[in-house]
């Protein structure tokens, strides 16, 4: 037999080995199925909060970008100032009249260029002062041209040759005045211009930080009689709360009295039918008065009597304490509140009432 | 508005937020998940080998193969026989120890005391684990439980600190602590379910083991008599 027991405890269990690896097999789809079901629960209110908040931030940045074009025209305009001035300066120099005003043209609708894709109110303004500037140069340039012809044959017939050059180089001097004098006009009108661009602007934030201060009225207006309507609902408030504690204490104070009359009226009840059931000892001296002290159950059963001050005559005591007993129950008021002022009544009896 | 409509509800985040004691209930039901499991696959594994080894054995028994050939074989090939094989082969080894003129009934008893002792040895070798499987099924509800009403009593315990109750501040205790009674049902109804398929499969193993014995002493006391 010995040799039959190791045969039977070394059991030659299979697959427990794949079986600790199913067990783990198991358990991981569990969890994925609860991770991957909750999870999937949870999509829909997510898609549900993506939707409102992609709705509510696209008004946000519309109002942002309208309003950012209006700011941004205005530091163009003072970087473009400073611009068309170093280009004046150097054509001057080069004496050529004609070629003087195309130079200066191609600098300036450069300059314009960028202004009507930033600000197109301010364009407009600029081009036809500038097609006025350029339109009276050659009309002047020509009329001193006749004139110098005609000086010039005078001259020819009359002085020499010298003269004319002399002439010709005082003319040559007063047109370079004259274009001095013209470029200066320009510039003076450029600045004028400017000037008055600058005034435009500086009246438009001036109205505009007048509407802020409007607006600004406006709201602390609309605050104050906020808060005077806060305030006028606030006393309202108060007054009505003032009212109803009036009613309630009212109220109370004729519930109390109601309450004092009703069990003044059991007492006198009490009272009465204890009397009632007295039998009076005959021939008393005076007017004796036994009180007692009774304790009572609710439903008028009476628990204990006891005599807290006697009469002085025991027959007189006696015969009250018996009524007392002889006249449960005692008349007690519906309302079951009302028992606690009974429930240690004090009994004063007079022998004569 | 969105944060406090919708909380992070998302499970591993439950699990995490749930508190130690939860957490560690959490973590025992786990453990305990994992061996029943384990035990119920091997389980499984042991019993299906039993059966069809009790089936191919018995087939060859009743086909009239010769018994010494046959004890001969199940000695040799000691680790791969079925239960059956190894009851067999203590009682025709205990009856082949008696010489030939022994009192037949004394030689009878001790077969069967041979062959009773080794299907005690080998039923208890079948219904190992299938008591724990059965503790599994009874008690980790009740942990699961244990948890759950830890982790309720938490919650509404810091419901108190707030002035205004809502739905909303309870709910995600609860829903943390309910996750400890998930986890004890899931170790609990498989346990129970393997438990009580394993118990009547050895049952019936039992029945069969007990019969062949029955039929194996009747066939010894004959070929002893003869």
């Amino acid at each position: 037999m010995s040799s039959s027991d190791p045969r039977n405890s070394p059991h030659s269990e299979p697959k427990s080995l794949l079986a600790g690896v199913l067990a783990v097999v198991v358990h991981l789809l569990f969890i994925a199925l609860l991770v991957f079901g909750v999870s999937w629960k949870d999509h829909p209110p997510e898609g549900m909060m993506v939707d409102i908040w992609t709705e509510l931030p696209k008004p946000v940045p519309e109002p942002v970008k309208t309003q950012a074009p209006p700011k941004q025209p205005k530091p163009v305009p003072e970087p473009v100032k400073p611009e068309p001035e170093p280009p004046k300066p150097e054509p001057i120099k080069p004496e050529p009249p004609k070629p003087e005003p195309p130079k200066p043209e191609p600098p300036k609708p450069e300059p314009v260029k960028p202004e009507p894709q930033k600000a197109a109110v301010a364009a407009p303004v600029k081009k036809p002062d500038i097609a006025m500037k350029q339109k009276p140069e050659p009309v002047k340039e020509n009329k001193p041209d006749p004139e110098e012809q005609k000086k010039k044959e005078q001259e020819k017939i009359k002085e020499q040759e010298k003269q004319k050059e002399l002439e010709k180089k005082k003319e040559l001097e007063k047109k370079k005045e004259l274009e001095k004098q013209k470029e200066l006009e320009k510039q003076k009108e450029l600045e004028k211009q400017k000037e008055l661009e600058k005034q435009q602007e500086i009246a438009k934030q001036k109205e505009a930080e007048k509407q802020k201060a409007l607006e600004k009225q406006k709201e602390l207006q609309k605050q104050k009689e906020k808060e005077l309507a806060a305030q006028r609902q606030r006393e309202q408030e108060a007054k009505a709360q003032r009212e109803a504690e009036a009613q309630r204490a009212a109220q109370q104070a004729a519930a109390r009295n109601q309450v004092t009359s009703e069990i003044g009226k059991y007492k006198a009840l009490i009272l009465a039918k204890i009397r009632s059931r007295i039998v009076m000892p005959p021939d008393l001296p005076g007017n004796p008065v036994a009180e007692f002290s009774v304790t009572l159950l609710p439903g008028g059963d009476i628990l204990d009597v006891r005599l807290s001050k006697s009469s002085g005559h025991p027959a007189f005591d006696s015969a009250v304490e018996r009524a007392i007993f002889l006249s449960k129950p005692l008349p007690l008021p519906p309302d079951p509140m009302l028992f606690n002022e009974f429930r240690n009544l004090n009994i004063t009896v007079h022998y004569r009432e | 508005m969105s944060t406090t409509v919708t909380q992070d509800m998302s499970f591993l985040h439950l699990i995490t937020s749930a508190s130690v004691l939860v957490q560690l209930v959490m973590l025992i039901l786990i453990l305990i998940s994992l061996s029943s499991w384990w035990f119920i696959f091997r389980k499984l594994f042991v019993i299906r080998y039993e059966i069809k080894k009790t089936d191919d054995f018995e087939d060859i028994f009743w086909r009239g193969v010769d018994l010494n050939a046959l004890h001969q074989r199940i000695i040799s090939s000691r680790y791969e026989s079925g239960s059956l094989e190894r009851i067999f082969a203590a009682g025709f080894g205990e009856f082949t120890k008696h010489p030939a003129g022994s009192d037949l009934d004394a030689v009878m008893e001790s077969t069967r005391r041979a062959m009773r002792a080794t299907y005690q040895r080998e039923m208890d070798y079948l219904e190992s684990h299938l008591s724990f499987l059965a503790t599994v099924g009874s008690v980790s509800p009740y942990v699961g439980l244990f948890g759950t009403v830890w982790g309720i009593m938490n919650s509404f315990r810091s419901l108190s600190s707030v002035t205004q109750a809502t739905i909303a501040h309870v709910a995600p205790g609860i829903a943390e602590a309910l996750i400890a009674t998930a986890m004890g049902l899931f170790a609990a109804i498989p346990a129970v379910v393997a438990y009580n398929r394993y118990a009547s499969r050895t049952d019936q193993l039992a029945t069969r083991f007990e019969s062949f014995m029955e039929e194996l002493s009747n066939v010894l006391q004959r070929r002893a008599a003869e």
